[in-house]
């Protein structure tokens, strides 16, 4: 088995509907790690549906070459491609389980056709039910679930047929904040018991947060940043990210709310309006009562927020500093290395924000 | 009974006898249209540039030609399509050789009907039967035909209450039926209460065919 379960090397997706040429996948390369969970992440829009459907070439890609466990899949007859395509299971944000089957049906489905016994199908799709803790549900019919539990159905039926790697397509999007975060234990769990390897794509910064070791940023088809979770949603590089994380963090919202009561031009000479950011150790640490004694500033907190991402604790805090502030500044610049960040809040950034 | 109906009651086995002939018409023609509806709406639904057989070309043939069946009014349809019907049956007259027609008449609408129902099927859960390494076939009959089969049922009755009226036509060309008696004596011969009682008989027809249509489609639905 190769190191990399998925790769996708070189991915253009162009629509031609008529006289429109859109681009919505354009020349992205990715690998995925087998056994890992990645994350797709960027608004709707933004290719990352129409990336992860080239992944089991439900999508057709306009160029580039696809490889899953190995197989480059553009090369497979018809027939072998349906096969491989049990190799990847795939979940969605509505579900789409068939109303006219039982919760054991809908899970038997992919079953069906292949060379197994009923007693032996039958066994499979309760197991799975099981695993997902329907168990006690497998002669109802899906319209009598709620959103979570149609959610596990679907889980299951996708995971029916041992699949190296599960898709989830928006999955939680229609969920509630608590079923959200059971689905995502769940997927969780699957991953570490399963080893299955999960490729997610959302638009919420909470999902890739809470369950993503990797994570991708996309926009306007193509991959703007990506790396290990932490390290992206911390020191987020491209425009696109920060927003993620602003919004994420509530920090965009903050500012928003500060300088609309606190106007900027009213601040005094010896006043900044400054957000800080804390990254791992730094949270721990006394960093801004250290440095208002040090050169006797005062410090009026706005707005504070700590936050975990892949088990790293990140700080945010906004707060107008008065007093020496050049001194100030100069010492937090110097503190960078130990994970404090800072960044003045002007008429330029509260202009870009309301853009 | 005798004032009201006078003339009903002195032709009770015509009537029986036009009441089977209707019957015949409408349940051959039917199964036979069914058939042939069924495969055409499947073809429209999967030839269809969005569909699972995505194929411009056979689409744009086949929704034409449903179109131009469609659009041949029915009593002339019964007097064009003779040539056929004679090849087919051997002769143009008669209940039997009224089935060309009437197939021919509900079809191309049957097909459209099913190509309607069938596109109310979830395009998410043909996808997720693809993702599921499903074949086109298997997609066919355990997808579409199956999610699909309370519309399916609901348009065949619509379409079973159709034919009923077109058999009425078929009389034009000596097929017999209540439509027949309905004109060819009680208009014909002003004898009202023939028309009536032939016109109720059909009524009670299409009304057993909705209510059992209803009950079965109540039987099958699941959401």
């Amino acid at each position: 088995m190769s190191e990399h379960i998925i790769e996708l090397a070189d991915i253009s997706v162009t629509f031609n509907d008529g006289q429109q040429k859109v681009n919505a996948v354009q020349d992205v390369n990715l690998q995925i790690d087998t056994g890992d969970i990645y994350g797709i992440i960027g608004y709707s829009g933004a290719g990352k549906s129409t990336l992860v459907r080239v992944i089991n070439l439900l999508q057709l890609p306009t160029t580039g070459r696809v490889t899953v466990n190995g197989q480059q899949l553009q090369t497979l007859a018809p027939a072998a491609l349906r096969q491989a395509r049990k190799q990847v299971g795939m979940i969605f944000q509505h579900f789409n389980l068939m109303q006219s089957r039982t919760v054991l049906g809908n899970v038997i489905y992919p079953l069906l056709g292949q060379k197994i016994s009923k007693r032996d199908r039958q066994a499979k799709a309760l197991a799975l039910l099981k695993l997902v803790g329907l168990a006690d549900y497998a002669d109802t019919y899906p319209n009598k679930l709620s959103g979570g539990q149609k959610q596990r159905v679907a889980i299951a039926r996708a995971l029916v047929t041992d699949p190296q790697v599960l898709i989830s397509d928006e999955a939680t999007s229609a969920l509630d904040p608590k079923t959200t975060a059971a689905i995502l234990a769940l997927l969780q769990r699957l991953n570490r018991e399963l080893g299955v390897t999960i490729v997610l794509i959302t638009h919420e910064m909470q999902v890739i947060k809470s369950i993503c070791h990797h994570v991708a940023v996309m926009e306007n088809g193509r991959i703007v940043e990506r790396g290990p979770v932490a390290q992206v949603f911390t020191a987020p590089k491209a425009p696109i990210t920060l927003d993620f994380v602003e919004t994420s963090t509530n920090v965009r919202a903050a500012i928003q709310r500060i300088t609309r009561t606190i106007k900027l031009s009213e601040l005094a000479a010896n006043q900044e309006l400054i957000a800080f950011k804390f990254i791992g150790q730094a949270t721990k640490k006394g960093v801004i009562s250290q440095l208002s004694q040090e050169f006797k500033v005062d410090v009026n907190i706005l707005f504070a927020n700590i936050d975990q991402i892949d088990g790293q604790n990140v700080g945010d805090m906004i707060a107008i500093i008065t007093g020496d502030i050049t001194g100030f500044n100069a010492a937090v610049a110097r503190m960078a290395d130990q994970g404090v960040h800072t960044r003045l809040i002007d008429e330029q950034v509260v202009k870009g924000l309301s853009d | 009974m005798a004032a009201l109906i006078p003339n009903v009651l002195q032709m009770k086995s015509e009537f029986i006898q036009a009441t089977l002939e209707t019957l015949y018409m409408t349940a051959f023609s039917a199964i036979i249209a069914g058939v042939l509806g069924l495969g055409l709406g499947v073809l429209l639904v999967v030839t269809h540039p969005h569909g699972i057989l995505a194929d411009q070309p056979s689409y744009q043939i086949l929704d034409k030609l449903t179109n131009l069946l469609r659009s041949v009014p029915f009593i002339i349809l019964l007097a064009v399509i003779s040539p056929l019907t004679s090849y087919l049956v051997g002769t143009t007259v008669g209940t039997t050789a009224s089935l060309v027609p009437l197939v021919f008449g509900i079809f191309p609408f049957y097909a459209r009907q099913v190509q309607n129902a069938l596109l109310d099927v979830d395009q998410g859960i043909v996808e997720a039967a693809q993702s599921m390494g499903s074949s086109p076939l298997a997609i066919i009959f355990r997808v579409y035909l199956k999610e699909g089969l309370p519309d399916l049922i609901r348009v065949s009755i619509v379409t079973v209450i159709s034919l009923i009226g077109l058999t009425t036509m078929a009389g034009a060309i000596g097929a017999g039926g209540l439509g027949d008696i309905a004109i060819s004596i009680g208009y014909a011969r002003f004898e009202n209460d023939v028309t009536l009682v032939a016109m109720v008989i059909i009524l009670v027809l299409v009304f057993v065919v909705q209510i059992f249509g209803d009950w079965l489609v109540k039987r099958v639905s699941h959401d």
